[in-house]
């Protein structure tokens, strides 16, 4: 004979508004076992939850019914303020009146009324069944693996590493910093991209708790949260990175020029090659696919290892796989550039003097093929007028309906910039949609650059053409003087929003990190959970999440880290008891459980029984998420999801239909 | 009473918009955000003024009255780049001919060709009647002496059917 | 292989030599030619007025094909083309108004048939005859010839319907140009549009269009300009000395359908070809091309 106690939530207006609570309550009373019944504005309160303990040892309870807002919200807090009263926490039920009644039928007050009523009968019925079940503590390791060498990822693992906490960083790349490390500048402020990026950068390599894998990627991952299995394979650079100094003396004696896709193909390099002027590590690397001797498998050339006074060059370097082992993972692999080409109106690709924001910034670096001076692409000459065209590729139902975000920020310090080198020889025009210029000193950016004679059109151009003498020139109507104006431009510079990595599939299925509508990976919840995917242990920083900035991107990564911190610190995790178990005895092996289970998260063992060898499933659990589908497939109910057997869900199936008149529809 | 053209003193009529929406494939006018990228391109701008952007804003807010007697929904190229390029695919082009065809229903001025058009395509199910042309050394030639094939008009019974077809609403 | 054709208005009224061009060089790549019976307007400038009426006049043209149990379609006319693709693309998503159309159909005991697969004379040769083909039976080749190929508008938009070509780079007829041995070049002003549709509203504004890309196209100085489309031809060629008044040029540009050149580089007597009723000054051109 169980003691129940049923609470019913006001939830201030939001279920007294449409549901009679007070009704419910007294009909609650009337219901078998039930010993207690309460209704109370806020009963996720302090004095709410107080009333419910107060209940459990006044009225020695022995099974709590909440009917309230969605489990989702407050069923952890009920369960702590339960145990807090000496109860098993999972001896609590709760029952939608929000979500499922109050929200669904506001307009049917009468009829909410009955259905509140009919849910709160099934969860008593329900509590009756329950049983106590505890949290089973894993060991975890208390490393991260940290998936992308941008400034999200070195963000995060420094964060993590002066945490105390292990840290492999795995980069793609043959050197870290991601796309920062392409910036001249950063806006609002104006600072060189690499002086404050490459500090971090360096610290990064020098970390006692950093372990830099550059040219590096992550092939396998396998276990669960708190105890990752990870994979990682190191390409061959071809060159020994104990030896190699980079003095780049190799560079200057290969014969194969490539294109350089780190200065945007606007500039080559050689087969063998240091990937940029501020490249961490330091270290030189040959492309496979570009080198005589590696191409063609032939004892050719090989100047390079001939120059090479470090005697660094092994043409023989093989592939190598690490196996590390993980509590949480990091995601932080960045985005790409939308390619203008697909917008084929604008003339890029055609019209060489027609360029991405990014080529535009490798043009403005310093260090870049141009050394910082704003040249055009087709006859080095300096342009006499600049036009920036915004949301290429972005806010577009052809391509990306997004807003990419940075865009805006990104052409007004481009333009700013022009103005700055080029000085008053320049016009420069910016035809944007909505300028956008929402963060931190981000309008008065904006202001600055209307003060700086920069001329903002708020209209797009429908095409872009070539003049005989190979200048550009698009027509324009004009929102403010309601003209039709032709742009005549020597450099035209588009918008090109950041878009998902081209391998972003790759990565989903790698992870387990789905994808929202746009592409990008899916946040566990886009207002309060903003850091992790919804695979526990699995956190996500920086781009690859949605188009952000350097500061949105650093702020998240910090996050992102702390939420590792947070998991990993005490050195073991509770895992949720509402999970999979298996029935041995009533196991046929017949692996139907296994093919159905989304999460990988069951194993067929052989066993030896009376003789014979048998297979039984057995389930991970760690990597059960308790979504039930092995559950409601196996044959013999060998399986059940805890507190979900089928006697604990027919329950409530009998008591939703005790009250039911014979015609229906009353 | 929310809103008001105060230089013609007209209001909004949401009945009009909705029979203009209702007459389109989908609703994507409602997303145009005034890019003007299809006003840019409008091969129709500077010859006529005609300005997609704007045709589209008004039958958003609702001044939809005014146009099917305007002039300016017949100067429309149907050349499509609007369609092709629109970031939100509001489609100008099919807005005009939307309201094109509610100038007509509330017999509003339609220009000669198109009536001319109708009525030949009633008479002989075509657009134009095969024509005698001269060729460049002043010689009058016909589908006849081209050998080519005689052109046969429908039977009787697609006139009427056409004049039903022309009844829908 | 037969493919049944619908000409269309313009075509049957006054455009005669891409009649005449079309039937003397696809014989030379098999394809017999099954003129559609009792033919009526595609319902192009029907759109305007009426735009159900429209639908059910394409509609029409379809069931008139599906009569000759064939299972392709030629239709040369761009605006055809587009006002054919387009109800086929309406009758398909809207049932209220398939049954509508259908329901008038069957007065005339005509039946609708959406499997009808509708060509345009570019991929017509591009894609069904191939490039292969066509440089093989080319028997007078043009070298030398730089030409200015113009496609039209609603031949290549809007590309959500699903058009003959790409919509901003269109290579199909540069491509088959090629295959003559000839060059066609590029310039600005290739996706511009003649203005025929504005003839029936706007004549002026329509010479005018037609004027400007003339002129255009007058600065390239190119042997000839190539369309494919009879209101474009109607614009550039039948009505150049009107557009170059309109617009203050002298204007002298050979235009011709890329059928008649195709017609002329595969030996075809330039008569049959209906060379004599281009209005533009061709003389040179085919002078050139013959000698």
């Amino acid at each position: 004979m169980t003691r129940i106690g049923v609470y019913v939530c006001h939830c201030g207006l939001n279920i007294a508004g449409v549901v009679d609570v007070e009704k419910v309550a007294a009909y609650a009373k009337t219901l078998p076992n039930v010993v207690a019944a309460k209704h109370y504005t806020y009963m996720c309160s302090e004095p709410g939850q107080r009333l419910i303990q107060e209940d459990i040892k006044t009225h020695k309870l022995d099974r709590i019914v909440i009917a309230t807002c969605s489990p989702r919200m407050h069923e952890d807090t009920f369960r702590r303020a339960v145990a807090e009263a000496g109860l098993n926490p999972y001896l609590t039920e709760i029952v939608n009146l929000r979500e499922h009644v109050s929200w669904a039928h506001t307009h049917e007050p009468e009829k909410a009324t009955e259905k509140a009523k009919a849910l709160v009968r099934m969860g008593v019925a329900r509590a009756e069944l329950l049983e106590p079940l505890e949290k089973r503590k894993v060991n975890v390791e208390k490393n991260v693996l940290v998936v992308g060498g941008g400034i999200a990822g070195i963000q995060a693992s420094l964060d993590l590493a002066n945490a105390g906490f292990k840290v492999y960083l795995v980069e793609k790349a043959p050197s870290i910093g991601g796309r920062m490390a392409q910036l001249d500048k950063t806006f609002p402020t104006l600072d060189c991209s690499a002086c404050i990026l490459t500090p971090k950068m360096v610290d990064v390599a020098k970390h006692r708790n950093i372990t830099l894998l550059t040219n590096a990627e992550v092939t396998a991952v396998n276990g669960f949260v708190g105890n990752y299995d990870v994979s990682i394979l190191k390409k061959p650079r071809y060159i020994d990175e104990k030896k190699c100094v980079g003095c780049e003396i190799c560079t200057k004696v290969c014969p194969v020029k490539v294109p350089d896709n780190f200065n945007e193909n606007l500039a080559q390099k050689r087969a063998v090659y240091i990937y940029s002027a501020h490249a961490v590590p330091r270290i030189a690397i040959i492309s496979p696919e570009h080198c005589l001797r590696l191409r063609y498998d032939k004892d050719v050339c090989g100047k390079c290892q001939t120059a090479c006074e470090a005697k660094a060059v092994n043409f023989k370097q093989k592939p190598e796989t690490t196996q590390v082992k993980v509590g949480g993972i990091v995601v932080a692999v960045g985005s790409e550039v939308f390619d203008a080409a697909r917008m084929a109106e604008l003339g890029y690709g055609r019209f060489k003097n027609v360029i991405s924001n990014m080529e535009f910034e490798r043009i403005s670096d310093a260090s870049g093929p141009t050394n910082g001076k704003i040249q055009s692409p087709r006859d080095g000459k300096t342009p006499k007028t600049i036009a920036f065209i915004q949301c290429v590729g972005s806010r577009d139902k052809r391509f990306h309906e997004y807003c990419c975000r940075v865009g805006c920020m990104v052409t007004l310090k481009q333009a700013i910039l022009a103005r700055e080198k080029i000085h008053d020889n320049v016009r420069i025009y910016v035809c944007y949609i909505d300028l956008r210029a929402f963060g931190k000193g981000y309008d008065e950016f904006y202001r600055r650059a209307r003060e700086m004679d920069i001329d903002f059109v708020a209209s797009i151009p429908s095409e872009i053409h070539e003049a005989p003498d190979r200048s550009l020139y698009f027509d324009v109507y004009d929102k403010g003087t309601n003209k039709l104006l032709q742009v005549h431009a020597d450099m035209v510079v588009l918008g090109t929003g950041l878009v998902p990595n081209s391998d972003l599939a790759k990565i989903s299925a790698l992870f387990h990190a789905s994808r929202s509508a746009d592409g990008f990976l899916l946040e566990a919840h886009p207002k309060l959970r903003p850091l992790e995917s919804a695979m526990a242990g699995v956190f996500l920083a920086g781009a690859c999440q949605g188009p952000k900035d350097i500061p949105d991107t650093v702020a998240q990564a910090s996050g992102a880290a702390a939420k590792a911190i947070d998991l990993l610190s005490s050195g073991e995790i509770e895992l949720e008891p509402l999970k999979a178990v298996v029935d041995k005895d009533l196991c046929s092996g017949c692996r139907i459980c296994e093919s159905i289970c989304p999460f990988v998260a069951i194993e067929m063992k052989s066993e030896t029984v009376q003789g014979e060898k048998k297979l039984r499933a057995e389930v991970i659990e760690g990597m059960c998420q308790g979504c039930g589908a092995c559950s409601s497939a196996c044959p013999t109910s060998a399986i059940k999801i805890q507190q979900y057997n089928n006697k604990q869900v027919l329950t409530q199936v009998e008591a939703a239909l005790a009250e039911t008149c014979p015609e229906g529809g009353k | 009473m929310s809103l008001i053209d105060l230089m013609s003193m007209a209001k909004p009529n949401q009945e009009s918009r909705d029979k203009i929406l209702a007459r389109l494939k989908g609703k994507e006018l409602v997303n145009c955000f005034q890019c003007m990228k299809c006003t840019s391109g409008c091969t129709a701008l500077k010859l006529l003024e005609l300005k997609p952007n704007e045709i589209i804003k008004l039958v958003n807010l609702g001044f939809v009255d005014e146009l099917p007697s305007s002039d300016i929904i017949w100067t429309c190229v149907t050349c499509l780049k609007c369609v092709e390029r629109c970031p939100q695919k509001a489609s100008p082009y099919h807005v005009i001919m939307a309201l094109r065809n509610l100038a007509v229903e509330k017999e509003a001025k339609v220009p000669e060709g198109f009536l001319k058009a109708v009525s030949e395509i009633l008479e002989t199910g075509l657009a134009e009647p095969p024509q005698k042309i001269v060729t460049r050394k002043m010689e009058t030639v016909d589908r006849t002496c081209l050998r080519l094939p005689k052109i046969k008009s429908p039977k009787g019974s697609f006139q009427a059917v056409f004049m039903k077809a022309m009844e829908e609403k | 292989m037969k493919i049944a054709v619908f000409w269309g208005c313009c075509i049957q009224a006054n455009q005669y030599a891409y009649e005449m061009s079309l039937r003397e060089t696809l014989p030379e790549f098999g394809i017999e030619l099954v003129d559609l019976q009792d033919t009526t307007c595609c319902g192009d400038p029907v759109k305007s007025m009426n735009e159900f009426a429209a639908t059910y006049l394409a509609a029409r043209v379809l069931s008139l094909a599906n009569q000759t149990g064939l299972d392709d379609m030629l239709v040369p006319c761009n605006r055809c083309h587009f006002t054919i693709s387009e109800a086929k693309d309406t009758i398909r998503r809207n049932a209220k108004t398939a049954k509508k159309v259908f329901e008038l159909l069957k007065e005339e005991g005509l039946e609708y048939n959406p499997n009808i697969r509708i060509w345009h004379t570019i991929d017509l040769l591009h894609d069904l005859v191939g490039l292969d083909r066509i440089k093989k039976a080319v028997k007078k080749p043009l070298k030398g010839l730089r030409t200015a190929s113009h496609v039209g508008c609603q031949i290549v938009r809007y590309t959500d319907l699903g058009r003959i070509d790409n919509a901003e780079n269109p290579k199909k007829l540069d491509e088959l140009i090629a295959a003559l041995g000839a060059e066609s070049v590029d310039y600005p002003e290739k996706l511009d549009c003649c203005g025929a549709a504005l003839n029936r509203s706007h004549p002026d504004s329509a010479l005018s269009l037609a004027g400007s890309k003339l002129k255009a196209v007058q600065s390239l100085n190119v042997g000839c300009m190539l369309v494919s489309c009879p209101d474009c031809q109607l614009m550039f060629d039948s009505k150049q000395r009107e557009a170059g008044t309109t617009v203050g040029a002298k204007l002298n540009v050979p235009v011709v359908y890329y059928t008649q050149l195709l017609g002329v580089a595969l030996g075809i007597d330039e008569k049959k070809l209906g060379l004599q009723l281009n209005q533009s000054p061709i003389e040179e051109l085919v002078a050139k091309i013959q000698g």
